[in-house]
């Protein structure tokens, strides 16, 4: 721990050989110290360990539950659809939960609680279930997070230094966007999407998903950003810059978007956890990505009607989501005060 | 030196013509006239001195000039020649063209006119790839003998570092090699030392008086300091409350001052031959308020020579002898001058 603090409090100029050349007979220096490493490297280590099975879902030991069940000679024994479903094993209560019994009936010798986060009504491993489910939870959050900078930074940015009625154009229709009950919107953007394909065959992709979040995303990203933007545009340095000839995109991307791209970047980590929840509430209506694939919202909505019985069902991916935007929260606070841009002062 | 840099330009001749400029902006409280028909010229490799109290008009003057002001709320009027062509007129693209390439400028305050995120050798890099075509590498070896020519030491390592690693003076130099990039045949200094202290000062002016003596450059310096100016200019222009009041060759402002304004200005520059403890002159009051100005002389509310004629009539400029230029009822010498100037000395 004391490596990774002392590694990250050295200032990139520093020479290394300033370091060690306190003298003995003086008191040793108190380290400046930085608050929240510890927890932010928690918050990292559990961020990696859960892009990592995100991707790797596939290969890792976990029955898949994201194949297609159609597709006979393509499946391995690992995959499991809506077709295998194992009423033997239905709603068993994680290994290590003593305190919680099935109500379900246990047949033969089979065991009464399975696997580490338990089992569904299907008899599906729960564990398994949210490991694939982070792929399209992180997915469909960072793609729409990336979007919604691609668009709303650039809005930002041109109605911020362009000003005049292309700002009062674009900040006019975000206003619109803002006053829209959020989730209403989604809702509107989702329906408007799944009204195209029949109803027995639901089979929503993540694409509608993403569209309505990264609409959802670009106002505020728009809004942040312009607000940088005409802090920085009325700065010296841009003038001093004019006063050079810059062209007008010259400016806007090499003098003032590397200004407003740590803000951008620390908006876009807290606001993916933002999407990774909205995304659990669309699920919660029943209007993300469709029955096999699975996602955290979907898994904890499943559950619900279960609360009494088979708590495990909606609570461990509860926790699982509630752990990941913590950690993606305190890993947006970290960087926001890393990315504190030094100014030329003093 | 770079082959542009040392392009040979006429030796004299005149390069800037201001006529009749005007800078007015329209506030929530009413028009402000920060430039009020302002008008001269000046001649290729010469240099100007533009002196004034704080907001009187100097800084506005400059980026008229340049046309560097905002677009929003501003009224402007008269015309800039430079080398023949007409700035006001010419669009955003033709002006880029001569930004950088051809006038140039140093900002007050180096610590602020730095972009803080990019490094010190690509900001300097910039004008040299945008007007002169550079490529990176040569743009590169262009700005460490820049850096050089500003006398900043290892410039090497000063390519890489950020504008908050270097200090004031080291950030002035800076931006005077970026103003310098292109070879501009005029610089605005728009009080380039203020934000500096007295050492660095006098090595800031040197190092601009000797570019500009090796580049054929005409320079600008606008600065509140009568002092800096006395040895770094070959014309002076006093303005206050957004008009010229004198205008002469240095020689002839310090030898023979005509406006009570730059007299006052004079007198509150600290003598060293004046005995210690003597008591600092200062001008009374403060510059006037430019959306309602004083009728007549803008000065005559301050000024110790004023009569009635002074706050009814505005005094027209007028030449004292051949490019010495005043705007005053009572000039220094003038029988009032020398009727207050006694009672003073009495009742001092």
């Amino acid at each position: 721990m004391t490596d990774i603090t002392s590694e990250s409090n050295v200032a990139p100029a520093a020479s290394p050989t300033e370091a060690p050349t306190a003298s003995p007979t003086e008191a040793p220096a108190k380290k400046f110290r930085r608050r929240g490493v510890f927890t932010m490297w928690l918050a990292v280590a559990w961020l990696v360990f859960l892009v990592f099975t995100a991707i790797g879902a596939s290969w890792l030991p976990y029955v898949n539950h994201s194949c297609d069940q159609f597709a006979e000679e393509t499946r391995d024994e690992k995959c499991i659809t809506h077709i295998d479903t194992n009423p033997l094993l239905s709603e068993r209560p994680p290994v290590w939960a003593t305190f919680s019994d099935t109500t379900r009936p246990v047949v033969g010798d089979a065991a009464e609680r399975a696997g580490f986060f338990g089992t569904d009504t299907n008899g599906f491993d729960i564990f398994s279930r949210t490991m694939f489910g982070a792929r399209n939870s992180l997915l469909i959050g960072a793609l729409s997070i990336v979007f919604g900078i691609a668009i709303g930074g650039t809005l930002g940015l041109v109605s911020g230094y362009v000003g005049r009625r292309v700002d009062r154009v674009i900040d006019s229709i975000m206003n619109i966007f803002l006053a829209f009950p959020a989730l209403l919107l989604v809702i509107f953007i989702v329906g408007f999407f799944s009204d195209s394909g029949t109803n027995e065959a639901k089979s929503r992709s993540i694409v509608p998903i993403i569209f309505a979040l990264v609409i959802l995303s670009i106002p505020p990203i728009a809004r942040l950003v312009r607000a940088n933007t005409i802090v920085y545009a009325q700065r010296e340095f841009v003038t001093a810059a004019r006063s050079l000839g810059a062209r007008t995109s010259r400016i806007i991307t090499r003098e003032i978007l590397p200004n407003v791209f740590p803000a951008m970047v620390t908006f876009a980590i807290t606001g993916m956890a933002i999407l990774i929840v909205a995304e659990g509430a669309l699920a919660y209506l029943g209007l993300s990505v469709s029955a096999p694939t699975p996602t955290w919202g979907a898994m904890i909505f499943g559950g619900q009607s279960k609360l009494e019985t088979a708590w495990w069902i909606s609570i461990m991916p509860s926790i699982v989501m509630f752990l990941t935007v913590l950690s993606i929260n305190l890993l947006g606070d970290a960087l926001t005060e890393r990315f504190r841009i030094r100014e030329a002062i003093g | 030196m770079n082959d542009v840099q040392t392009r040979l330009r006429p030796e004299s001749g005149e390069l800037l013509r201001i006529d009749d400029l005007y800078t007015h902006f329209s506030t929530a409280l009413g028009v402000v006239r920060a430039v009020d028909h302002v008008s001269f010229s000046l001649d290729r490799g010469e240099r100007l001195g533009i002196v004034g109290e704080s907001g009187c008009g100097k800084t506005i003057l400059s980026r008229s000039i340049m046309g560097l002001l905002p677009r929003r709320n501003v009224l402007r009027g008269g015309s800039v020649t430079f080398g023949g062509a007409e700035l006001t007129t010419m669009s955003l693209k033709e002006r880029r063209r001569i930004w950088g390439a051809e006038m140039a400028m140093i900002f007050q305050d180096p610590m602020t006119s730095l972009n803080p995120v990019i490094r010190i050798g690509k900001q300097l890099a910039e004008p040299l790839r945008v007007h002169l075509g550079m490529t990176k590498s040569d743009a590169r070896a262009t700005v460490l003998k820049l850096l050089q020519d500003v006398g900043i030491p290892e410039p090497e390592k000063r390519l890489d570092q950020y504008a908050h690693e270097l200090s004031g003076g080291m950030r002035q130099r800076v931006m005077i090699a970026m103003a310098l990039a292109c070879g501009p045949s005029v610089l605005f200094a728009d009080e380039p030392t203020t934000a500096l202290d007295v050492t660095v000062q006098a090595q800031i002016l040197e190092l601009i008086e000797r570019q500009r003596s090796e580049r054929n450059m005409a320079t600008i310096l606008v600065t509140h300091d009568l002092g800096v100016v006395a040895g770094h200019t070959d014309k002076i222009i006093v303005m206050y409350a957004g008009k010229i009041v004198e205008m002469a060759s240095t020689t002839s402002l310090f030898g023979a001052m005509k406006m009570p304004y730059t007299e006052a200005l004079f007198q509150s520059i600290p003598k060293l031959e004046q005995p210690a403890h003597t008591r600092l002159v200062t001008i009374g009051g403060r510059p006037p308020n430019l959306i309602h100005p004083p009728t007549g002389c803008r000065f005559s509310p301050r000024c110790p020579y004023a009569t009635d004629k002074c706050t009814t009539e505005e005094p027209p400029l007028v030449e004292a002898s051949p490019g010495h230029w005043f705007a005053c009822h009572h000039p220094v010498g003038s029988d009032r001058w020398h009727e207050v100037s006694v009672r003073r000395r009495e009742v001092a």
